[in-house]
């Protein structure tokens, strides 16, 4: 208890004694932390809006006109597939009821074709947009299929956005990362670079390792974690009051981006953990370090 | 604590020698000075002692502790043993008087209320009470060495090593200094003191080394010093 009180106290002499670089590091961790933060949220709600379109992408089958086919059998057969989410099937007299709707009053010009032309037909919804392709292939082959209807230009590009967008997050997730954690590295080099000869005298008196270098592992652990408090606050000020805006100009959008306030919260909760995390990571490296470096004899 | 070197040589790169082949025995509360010419090698064994550096050959014991072979995380509890005293002090210059000399009691978890007792007694022993809140570059360097000789007095050690204490200092100073560490080799503290300042030498008789160019060249006791 009584070295803890020390190692406190000396946490906060550091503080003190490099209030400006403090700050400076708050600042930039902080940047970097809401742009991380802006950046995720801005990915899952893209991921959302692709979700949302791939959930709207259909693949329609239609299968051969033979009157001895098992449909049910098909059915089972498709719905076996690894891509296929969910499958609906449609009756001749079925399909031909939606087509006469769809045609309104044109749709006289059906009698004209005699028999119901339109066979069994399945109407099928994928997973992802990947799942399209591979699905109609499957389709394709099978002999009970006659013909495959899909937006495949459609489905090729909403696919390639969304691998796009991945990807961009992705790096911008590992760019953010990378330069907050180089920002606190740095902050806490210089730290301990302009008190290297106090720490070689700490050291020649007697101090541990570990009671010189937990207050400057615990002042970067802090910073960060204030920047990222900051980031959060500014998420959840900016973040919120941009939902508002999008929700009374763009009500389609409500129910794809995220909206909920509980699960930005947590989002927030977290990303300050994790600023706390990495601070607490890169100051215990550069300590670790720079400590071995100092006190090792000649 | 008794200090014996065994066939000791430091080589720093490149290929500097200094010291070499050195055997010597200092018993615990002996007052052993260091002498020589400016890098003859005093400060290089004294920093054997400390173990801020390793010999490149032969053995440094300390007691009962073979330096070369103590682990790393062995030494600050080893070097609580070991007062020092340096030339430029080596003070902590953002802390005051008072903290200097507590820092090195609370890096050991001593509770407050006694690094409070102590470091208040080691400060009236060296004089310096009233400058106790004041900072390093503040005071003079008779008592920055004051304040040193306190710090390093606050775990009452067993051995002080002192690296030309005095100097930087006046001779009136260095006179002061000298009696309080008299007074700690009277307390039975083994102290090893490295000068060039031969008044000091000559005005009490202790035991002396000589070095020359790494060497030990002469190890007399009750010995005098005629600085060339």
């Amino acid at each position: 208890m009584t070295t803890l009180k020390y190692i406190i106290r000396d946490t906060w002499r550091l503080i003190v004694h490099h209030w400006v670089l403090g700050i400076l590091t708050l600042i930039t961790a902080g940047v970097m932390l809401w742009i991380l933060g802006v950046t995720t949220l801005f990915s899952l709600n893209l991921e959302n809006l692709l979700s949302h379109l791939e959930s709207e992408l259909v693949v329609q089958a239609y299968l051969v006109k033979d009157n001895t086919l098992d449909v049910e059998a098909v059915a089972g057969k498709i719905q076996a597939l690894e891509y296929v989410y969910s499958l609906k099937a449609y009756s001749p007299s079925d399909s031909l009821a939606k087509l006469q709707e769809k045609m309104g009053s044109q749709s006289r010009a059906l009698d004209m074709l005699g028999d119901n032309p339109i066979p069994w037909n399945f109407e099928i919804h994928v997973h992802s947009a990947a799942d399209v392709e591979p699905l109609v292939s499957a389709l394709k082959e099978m002999p009970e299929v006659d013909d495959v209807v899909y937006a495949g230009l459609v489905v090729r590009r909403i696919s390639a956005l969304s691998r796009i967008s991945s990807q961009v997050a992705l790096i911008m997730f590992v760019l953010a990362v990378i330069i907050t954690a180089l920002v606190v590295y740095n902050t806490i080099h210089i730290s301990l670079y302009s008190r290297r000869e106090e720490i070689g005298i700490m050291y020649l008196v007697g101090a541990t390792r570990s009671y010189i270098a937990t207050p400057f592992v615990l002042e970067g652990t802090l910073l960060a974690f204030i920047g990222a408090v900051i980031a959060a606050a500014g998420i959840i000020g900016a973040y919120l009051p941009g939902i508002e805006l999008i929700r009374e100009n763009l009500p389609l959008l409500t129910n794809i981006l995220l909206t909920d306030k509980a699960i930005i919260w947590r989002f927030c909760a977290l990303l300050t953990g994790f600023g706390a995390t990495l601070g607490w990571v890169c100051s215990y490296l550069v300590v670790a370090r720079f400590i071995n470096a100092i006190t090792r004899p000649e | 604590m008794n200090i014996n070197f065994s066939g000791v040589s430091k080589i720093f790169d490149p290929d500097i020698a200094a010291l070499v082949d050195i055997n010597l025995n200092i018993e615990q509360g002996e007052f052993v000075y260091v002498i020589g010419q400016t890098g003859s090698g005093k400060s290089t064994l004294l920093r054997l002692i400390t173990r801020e550096i390793l010999p490149s050959k032969g053995s440094v014991v300390v007691g009962d502790a073979d330096l070369r072979r103590m682990r790393n995380a062995d030494v600050p509890y080893y070097r609580r043993d070991v007062g020092l005293v340096a030339q430029d002090f080596r003070l902590i210059p953002t802390l005051t008087v008072y903290e200097n000399i507590a820092f090195v009691m609370e890096a050991m978890s001593v509770p407050k209320r006694i690094v409070a007792e102590r470091t208040k007694d080691v400060i009236n022993q060296v004089g310096l009470w009233r400058r106790r809140g004041m900072r390093p570059a503040q005071l003079s360097g008779g008592e920055q060495q004051r304040v040193a000789i306190a710090r390093a007095l606050a775990n009452s050690p067993s051995l002080f090593i002192a690296d030309e204490p005095t100097g930087n200092l006046d001779f009136h100073t260095a006179s002061e200094v000298m009696k309080i560490l008299f007074a700690i080799n009277a307390a039975g503290v083994t102290v090893v003191m490295s000068t060039h300042n031969q008044a000091i030498v000559n005005s009490s008789r202790q035991r002396v080394i000589e070095l020359e160019d790494g060497r030990l060249v002469r190890d007399e006791k009750g010995g005098t010093y005629t600085a060339q």
